[in-house]
């Protein structure tokens, strides 16, 4: 039909007529079904016609592209043609590609299939090839990053030590209060094929039901059921009144607790279920100057992000989290698609910091003290949540004036929100901080989450100094270092403006310095 | 305050926009404000039934308007500086507030001007130049269109000689 065009180009697996078929049918069975129940209903006659276009249209649409589709790599470039009339092909220079992703659905793995996606270091500019046999999935892979290791300037790390064999650093179970489970020596990098930075360790489970991450999916679960709950013939309103009756019968508070003791169950096996099965067989590597994480029950992910665009990194401790001594940590890179990228599920705190100085190959910007903003920034940690407890107080003032409720409530309710607020305020001034560090420039911040920013000071593309009526009025600024990596910029908040000035321009020297000047006579 | 050796203090940059900027301004929020303060009065005047105090609130916001109109320009063309070093481009900003932005030459990605049409009317032209990083394009607003042109000459002769990936 449609020729393979010569000069190395490769069709995807085969195997991807069996796959694309069953996404459309999946896709299509819906409106096919529906179709067909009508058309039965009218006439059967149409019956053989319709029944082969139902079936091979599927079939057709999924093979085309296969048919279509081509790639290959030759000595400086991936390619990948596609389209039947449009013909359309990307290319990638060897040279450019920053990561190689692996993704495989349960669909893909039961074929023995694998997603592969090749990011170049622009926004938005992968190359998809969807799907290849797992096995060239990981050949392409290893010859994708290994060849751009090579061009990478060997002289970045002389003359490395004969090498342990593979994977010879092997992670500790990890007991959780002692040592870090993780590759030492982040100082003295050894240059191995693969050192093994952390791995799964089941005794992390514990962590699961204190991140909350979760909760969301929880949430939605429980707005599908009550809809579901709406359609059930016993939950018109005499079947709800007689049944309230009932439970007023018993004791209120016992009905309560089930409930809640319920929930937390769900919660629980759910948390526990929704952790195992986005962390099974979790594996962070260090191969080939990339970092390379493989984790997933039902569909795995292979996510791999070169070490040099890796800026930094982020250590999150949500408050149930940091309760139990876990926390999560992130890499911020350049050139990835979201350049927020989870290494570590949820794990002890120890593990996390390790793993991080072992990617920052720095020991410090983790642990380290901050330097405190001081008393006036305290005042406006607190003065920001109480703003925010005073709006909903008015919003609820609003709605118990619509609604003629006593006020006693609303009282209760103020009161209520002014001590959260208040505790959420000395929360946040506590984890506020900064600290600058052997190249490393180091932000706290987090209300109720303890969040600890590391951003390698190479990194830094730019500065804002930015300050309100209010902050002029007491001399603080948001200090904000601009980055291409991770969420594109470092805040540094509520710090004093000669503070400001002054770690901005110890983080990146000369660059202030035409700008600065020294107020000596006046300090 | 004394844990660091002399106090280190961000000067102004260099220059200032072009005078032409307050007429400007003036103009644009004249247009801005002025659509709102009618619509609020038409709606005042025209809605029967409406309470008295409600036209106190008009009158507040019609003074608010011209207060803005007057001093907003005037204040903002003391704030609004900037100066392109061979190294850095350097701008301080706002007029409630204060913005000031730092961005190295080596790691600037585009450098576009823009001129609206009632920009073109007073002669003006802004510079925005942009870096990798999202929070980090620097603008320069109402320049004279000539040293507009001067200024994106000399960045994007600047910015071609630095053969980096910016990031």
């Amino acid at each position: 039909m449609i020729p393979v065009p010569g000069d190395g180009w490769v069709r995807l697996s085969p195997r991807k007529l069996l796959l694309d078929p069953v996404k459309a049918v999946g896709q299509a069975i819906v409106p096919v079904v529906v179709a067909l129940v009508g058309i039965s209903q009218s006439d059967m006659r149409y019956w053989p016609f319709i029944l082969p276009v139902a079936v091979l249209g599927p079939l057709v649409l999924g093979a085309l592209p296969w048919l279509t589709t081509h790639y290959r790599l030759t000595d400086t470039q991936v390619q990948v043609r596609r389209g039947l009339l449009n013909k359309n092909t990307s290319t990638a220079p060897l040279d450019r590609v920053r990561s190689v992703d692996l993704e495989a659905s349960l669909l893909h793995r039961v074929l023995g299939l694998q997603k592969v996606q090749i990011g170049t270091g622009v926004d938005d500019d992968r190359i998809t090839l969807d799907a290849l046999a797992a096995a060239d999935a990981h050949a392409l892979r290893t010859t994708l990053l290994r060849r751009r290791s090579l061009q990478a300037s060997p002289g970045a790390a002389p003359a490395p030590p004969p090498a342990p064999a593979d994977e010879a650093v092997e992670a500790g179970t990890g007991e959780p209060g002692g040592p870090a489970p993780v590759a030492p020596a982040p100082v003295a990098p050894l240059v191995p094929a693969s050192v093994l930075l952390a791995q799964i360790d089941w005794s992390w489970l514990r962590f699961a039901p204190f991140s909350l991450g979760r909760l969301v999916l929880l949430a939605g679960a429980v707005g599908l059921l009550s809809q579901l709950g709406d359609d059930l013939p016993i939950w018109n309103e005499q079947a709800a009144t007689s049944a309230w009756e009932w439970v007023t019968q018993f004791a209120v508070v016992a009905i309560v607790a089930v409930l809640v003791v319920g929930a937390l169950a769900v919660w629980v096996v759910l948390a526990v279920a929704g952790y195992v099965a986005q962390w099974w067989r979790f594996r962070l590597v260090r191969e080939h100057g990339s970092l390379h994480l493989t984790a997933g029950l039902f569909t795995t992910r292979s996510i791999t992000v070169e070490e040099p665009k890796v800026r930094g990194v982020e250590m999150t401790e949500p408050l149930l989290l940091r309760l139990v001594g876990g926390a999560e940590l992130s890499t911020l890179a350049t050139g990835v698609e979201n350049g927020v990228t989870q290494v570590l599920p949820p794990c002890p705190r120890a593990v996390a910091v390790g793993v991080g100085e072992s990617v920052l190959e720095h020991p410090g910007p983790l642990t380290e003290d901050l330097v405190p903003h001081g008393a006036k920034a305290r005042r406006r940690a607190w003065f920001r949540q109480l703003r925010h407890a005073l709006d909903l107080v008015l919003v609820a003032a609003v709605a118990w004036w619509f609604l003629d409720l006593s006020w006693w409530w609303l009282l209760t309710l103020a009161g209520a929100l002014v001590v959260l607020a208040a505790a959420a305020g000395e929360a946040s001034y506590r984890h506020l901080g900064h600290a600058l560090d052997h190249q490393h420039l180091v932000a706290g911040s987090g209300t109720l989450a303890r969040v600890r920013t590391v951003l390698e000071t190479d990194g830094i593309i730019g500065w804002v100094v930015s300050q309100s009526w209010w902050q002029r009025r007491i001399g603080l600024a948001d200090l904000i270092a601009t980055t291409a990596a991770g969420n594109e910029r470092v805040l540094v908040r509520d710090v004093r403006l000669e503070v400001a000035v002054a770690l901005a321009d110890r983080a990146t020297p000369g660059l202030l310095a035409p700008f600065v000047v020294h107020t000596d006579a006046l300090a | 305050m004394s844990d660091v050796g002399g106090t280190p203090v961000l000067r102004a940059p260099a220059h200032q926009v072009s005078p032409r900027a307050v007429p400007f301004w003036t103009v644009s929020a004249l247009i801005g404000d002025a659509v709102l303060v009618v619509a609020a009065l038409v709606a005042w005047l025209l809605i029967p039934g409406v309470p008295s105090w409600v036209g106190l609130i008009v009158a507040l916001a019609a003074a608010l308007a011209v207060a803005h109109v007057v001093l907003m320009p005037r204040i903002r063309f003391r704030v609004h500086r900037w100066e392109v070093t061979d190294t850095a481009v350097h701008t301080r900003e706002g007029w409630i507030g204060r913005q000031s932005r730092i961005a190295p030459l080596s790691r600037v990605q585009t450098v576009d001007s823009r001129q609206g049409a009632l920009m073109r009317l007073f002669g003006l032209s802004s510079i925005t130049v942009t870096t990798a990083s999202a929070a980090g394009p620097i603008t320069v607003d109402c320049l004279d269109q000539d040293t507009a042109r001067d200024v994106v000459a000399r960045l994007t002769a600047i910015t071609a000689a630095t053969a980096d990936d910016a990031t």
